[in-house]
């Protein structure tokens, strides 16, 4: 049989390669994604004091290091047992959502964007961020000047921009600066600025993408997001919650070791990446997908007055749920705008300069479980410590992990709508590319093993014979 | 006054690789005028920095050469340098996007100390420590006698 290997998948994060198989006439009859690398991280820890976790996961990525500081901090917290002060889990906020603005900017201006100003069909040669650089220079530095601002939020509470430091077991450690917070401020306008032309932009490039709005993951499936009492928007705190495709809650409350009830990992013998499913619907039909379009499908607002305004928008494309992966994008917009109002209330509250920033305490319990949003969606580090406080155990649940069933998903759908083995065009595969970028997978995270294989599509015959292969 | 900025990158907890990052250090109490920027890596954010000074001098550490052998180069912008932004951006490829996004490029040049260990350990190897002196000196001049690269 026919097969079309693409590797590798160019524009993500990560190493992968994804298999397209036709049937004697060219057809598409199955499709794959497959993560090529492997880190390891979950065994690598083991033996480790539980305090090291934090600045040891941080290592895990350097585009997301932040989620995996936070995540493991709340873990670590959990295994002391401590409630953190108020002014560190307000500071830890701010962290994450600068966060979420540096990685969805980098995610849709460096690696998706040449898709949109340049054209899905467009020269390979072109279609990069270069090519949006010579064509749309404009663009490129607002891209440029937004990224900027989540990283110096990030470097001005952590020190650093990758692999930052501060967020502590017990909170941070030590407060905020007025003068950092001012510094911080003065930036705000600019950053809501570009955010705000992005979306305005963006929205009115959607209609020249129906093709692919019809065919990017596009299906009805679960949506698993954290949920708070008042049904907005929350990346830090609050429960998880999984919604159907109508949005009825079908399962709630979710927290600590609990997610095992819920949540399945299935390992798979083509990919270093598992998949996660719905236990309670099993691994077939239990099909979710986390990140900014399970958020913002999820609350019932943002909490902050211009995305809320955006949301309301947002939420007319569908009658229910916004199903199509396509609009990830437009979500991503949606979060950086939120996520910059929300930062500038965070710091104009007057206790964010509090003194009172960390909790001590020895451990008080052999398990803790971290849970919160990270940019590509829900995170969760789940720890296991001896009675000298080592490391017996971890496990992390990330973000590209739950969305690989959905991936696959989508990269079968828009392998058949697109791409035709007897008359192949880039443009064709770009898409089948173009389809997983609109998750926007962190590889290095979710897969834990060391990598040095890059991105693969292959076209395969019905005799499993390799037709043609593009391999970057 | 010329506006200098110098950039000192590497990763401080691969033994010599940290020369860039604790260069930066020690010359920032020695240059007042002058921005000194230590980091991890470069990346694009610096663009916009670069474009708006006049000399830009780079700190890096090398992995060929004799350990300890200070070398200096005159940059410019390298076309085609520039891949996806994300992990690795040479000094060069930078200048090429300040001049494509900005329209503006400095002068530059590249000031890298040859290392001996790059293993995972904090701390400069003595060949390490000897690049990281010359380099501390033969700063301070290059920017004094700015017309030396000119």
């Amino acid at each position: 049989m026919p097969t079309i290997t693409i590797d590798p998948v160019t524009r993500i994060e990560g190493h992968a390669k994804i298999t397209v198989q036709l049937d004697e006439q060219g057809e598409v009859q199955n499709a794959r994604f497959h993560v090529t690398q492997v880190r390891g991280f979950e065994k690598l820890c083991e033996g480790r004091p539980f305090t090291e976790m934090p600045a040891l996961m941080a290592r895990i990525c350097g585009i997301c290091p932040t989620s995996h500081l936070l995540a493991s901090s709340k873990a670590c917290d959990d295994i002391m047992a401590v409630r953190i002060p108020e002014t560190a889990e307000k500071l830890r906020r701010i962290m994450n959502l600068a966060q979420i603005v540096q990685s969805h900017a980098l995610s849709f201006f460096y690696l998706s964007s040449p898709d949109f100003l340049l054209g899905m069909d467009a020269d390979p040669e072109e279609r990069n961020i270069m090519g949006v650089i010579r064509k749309y220079p404009a663009m490129a530095r607002d891209g440029i000047k937004l990224r900027q601002f989540g990283q110096r939020v990030l470097e001005t509470l952590g020190g650093k921009r990758v692999h930052p430091g501060w967020i502590v077991p017990g909170g941070v450690s030590h407060p905020l600066q007025a003068d950092q917070r001012d510094q911080i401020l003065t930036q705000v306008p600019e950053a809501i600025r570009i955010t705000r032309s992005a979306l305005h932009w963006f929205k009115g490039q959607i209609e020249n993408y129906r093709a692919e709005v019809r065919s990017f993951a596009n299906f009805p499936s679960l949506f698993l997001a954290m949920a708070n009492n008042a049904n907005e928007f929350s990346a830090y705190n609050g429960w998880l919650r999984f919604v159907d495709a109508n949005l009825d809650i079908v399962a709630d409350h979710i927290t600590g070791v609990d997610y095992m009830n819920y949540i399945g990992e299935s390992g798979n013998d083509d990919s270093y990446l598992k998949s996660t499913y719905f236990k309670p619907y099993g691994l077939k039909d239990g099909v979710y997908r986390v990140g900014p379009l399970a958020r913002l499908n999820m609350c019932e607002s943002a909490g902050t007055a211009q995305a809320d305004e955006e949301l309301a928008e947002f939420r007319e494309l569908e009658r229910h749920s916004v199903l199509s992966s396509f609009y990830y994008h437009y979500a991503r917009l949606i979060e950086i705008l939120f996520s910059i109002e929300r930062m500038d209330m965070l710091l104009h509250d007057p206790e964010i300069l509090g003194k009172n920033v960390r909790a001590h305490a020895a451990p008080n319990n052999f398990e803790g479980v971290g849970i919160m949003e990270a940019p590509r969606g829900t995170l969760i580090h789940h720890y296991r410590i001896d009675q000298n406080g080592l490391i017996e155990s971890a496990n992390m649940v990330i973000a590209t992990g739950h969305n690989n069933l959905a991936i696959n998903h989508g990269v079968l759908q828009v392998a058949r709508q697109f791409v035709k083995g007897n008359a192949l065009q880039p443009g064709m595969l770009n898409r089948v590319e173009a389809v997983v970028r609109a998750f926007d997978p962190c590889l290095s995270c979710s897969t834990h093993a060391a990598g040095a294989m890059p991105l693969d599509i292959q076209l395969l015959a019905a005799d499993g014979e390799v037709v043609d292969r593009l391999l970057r | 006054m010329l506006r200098v900025l110098v950039i000192g990158y590497g990763n401080t907890l691969r033994g010599d690789d940290a020369l860039g990052p604790m260069a930066i250090e020690r010359l920032r109490p020695l240059l007042l005028d002058v921005e000194c920027l230590g980091c991890q890596q470069l990346a694009p954010e610096l663009a916009e920095r670069l474009a708006e000074c006049e000399l830009a001098i780079f700190v890096d550490a090398a992995c060929d050469g004799e350990p300890g052998l200070v070398r200096m180069e005159r940059l410019s912008p390298k076309p085609g340098g520039i891949a996806s932004l994300t992990h690795h951006l040479e000094a060069a490829a930078l200048l090429e996007l300040a001049q494509a996004l900005y329209g503006r490029v400095p002068q530059a040049v590249l000031v890298t100390g040859a290392g001996a260990v790059f293993g995972n350990r904090e701390g400069l190897s003595e060949q390490g420590q000897q690049a990281l002196s010359e380099i501390c000196r033969l700063i301070p001049r290059l920017i004094q006698d700015s017309s030396a690269i000119r």
